[in-house]
């Protein structure tokens, strides 16, 4: 933990005078979730449609959005939900180190395969007390159109990814009980989590 | 199908003995947040269902997963695509009813359209003129969802081989719509009983090739299929059961993979079968 120092401080009052000024309002604006989402799906279709960029190029700048576009740091404590107190402040770090590693390969490798994407803003942008759902309409030639949600939370000051619901399943949700469940089969050890966290991380380095 | 509902009985049985043997232990109430999550969960029988999870991939391995294969590969997308919008037009008696159960009469009007258009123009349904020419979309509907919206609970968590996730529910309105359906009481004779099983085979093909790549992925990145396949199959139904889907689904039944099996955000590009 950090000594309650100046920062916290600040922050603090910054808390305070922002629940004093604006009681009733959310953390996030819909306004600003939804430019965001917009400008950060437009920077993913065009590096994803690019023509001048190889495969792996492709991939790297999909990676270097999605790292600047997702709180990897806050989801990822999300995930590890009620273990990442049982985890040592080491696991912990080796943790989020494992996460944001597999999240964004995951992702960039996955989306790295999307040729002709395009996508287009829903009707329907759900708000709760803490974030934003943002609702898009992906398209690839050939395939029916599916929805992608994102939840958009204001993240020290900037709207970051927390969330991405596809066709109503969350992938936090999913990931939480799953890697819930490989601590608890390995006998409630966050380590256990680490070793398979590393054992896949270097399957995908193989095959990359 | 009325063959295999004869097993059905036997079934139970079988899953009640070995369900006894298979409890998880329930947390205590000093550990709320465990408790949370075991009731989250909703997975009482897990040491049993993951058997039967295990049982599910040997078969899939051996015998499901490479015919659904086989499928993709012989068989041109044109030629699977009409037999996946005939078996949808098979179901629509089976949403029609659910539909009306649910008391969604403007859901209802289009599944009878559909029906009814795609049955005559569409030639037994293997045309989809309906959203084709008319612009009238499908949705799928089933019993476990009906229940659901009359209040029912969904029941502990099942995992079946072949039949893949589901809960007591959903596996409770997987019969009734079985059994409530026109094609279980029409006909009779030997065609009409090869008719039955070639439509069931069918379906269990289709519904396989259907999420192909979405189990092929998830069964490559998760380090814990089931629990995703757990996880996934309640927050999709959850979706079902509010009506949110934009899509129709592809290859849904009520129970089991149906087309969301989620997880795979974004969903799997298709790939040309390995």
């Amino acid at each position: 933990m950090m000594p309650f120092g100046r920062r916290a401080g600040l922050a603090l009052g910054a808390a305070l005078s922002l629940a004093w000024a604006r009681p009733a309002s959310a953390q996030m604006d819909a306004t600003r979730a939804v430019n965001f989402i917009q400008t950060t799906g437009n920077a993913l279709v065009e590096a994803l449609n690019s023509t001048t960029l190889n495969a792996a190029q492709r991939r790297e700048r999909v990676a270097s959005i999605l790292r600047q576009a997702v709180d990897i740091e806050g989801t990822g404590r999300f995930i590890l939900g009620r273990w990442w107190r049982v985890a040592s402040p080491a696991e912990q770090q080796e943790y989020l180190r494992l996460f944001e590693e597999t999240l964004i390969r995951n992702l960039a490798g996955r989306l790295g395969e999307y040729q002709g994407i395009r996508f287009s803003l829903g009707r329907s942008q759900q708000r709760t007390e803490e974030d934003v759902l943002v609702t898009t309409s992906v398209e690839r030639p050939g395939t029916p159109a599916f929805n992608l949600d994102w939840r958009v939370a204001d993240v020290g000051g900037q709207p970051r990814v927390v969330d991405l619901v596809a066709e109503g399943t969350s992938l936090r949700l999913t990931q939480r009980s799953e890697y819930s469940a490989v601590v608890q089969r390995g006998g409630n050890q966050v380590p256990a989590l680490l070793t398979a966290m590393r054992g896949q991380l270097q399957q995908m380095q193989a095959r990359q | 199908m009325p063959r295999p509902m004869r097993f059905g009985p036997l079934l139970a049985t079988a899953l009640i003995v070995t369900g006894l043997a298979g409890c998880a232990t329930r947390p205590p109430a000093s550990d709320p947040e465990a408790l949370a999550e075991f009731v989250a969960n909703n997975d009482p029988m897990e040491p049993l269902n993951r058997g039967l999870y295990e049982v599910n991939n040997a078969i899939d391995t051996v015998a499901l997963r490479p015919a659904a294969v086989a499928y993709r590969t012989l068989v041109p997308g044109p030629v699977r695509e009409g037999v996946r919008n005939a078996l949808g037009n098979l179901r629509a008696p089976t949403i029609l009813m659910n539909d009306l159960l649910q008391g969604e009469m403007d859901r209802a009007g289009r599944t009878a359209t559909r029906f009814l258009i795609n049955s005559t123009l569409g030639i037994g349904g293997i045309v989809d003129v309906a959203e084709w020419q008319f612009g009238i979309r499908g949705h799928g509907e089933d019993f476990g969802q009906t229940l659901a919206n009359w209040g029912v609970g969904e029941g502990p968590f099942l995992f079946l081989p072949v039949l893949g996730p589901s809960n007591l529910r959903d596996l409770t309105g997987a019969g009734v719509d079985a059994v409530a359906s026109p094609w279980f009481w029409f006909g009779q004779g030997e065609v009409v009983e090869i008719l039955r099983w070639v439509r069931t085979g069918m379906t269990v093909l289709d519904a396989r090739e259907g999420v192909l790549d979405t189990l092929d992925t998830l069964y490559a990145t998760s380090l814990d299929p089931y629990a995703t396949l757990r996880s996934a199959y309640r927050q999709r139904r959850n979706n079902e059961i509010r009506n949110l889907g934009e899509p129709a689904p592809e290859a849904a039944g009520g129970t089991g993979f149906g087309v969301g099996v989620g997880a795979t955000v974004p969903p799997a590009p298709a790939q040309s079968p390995r």
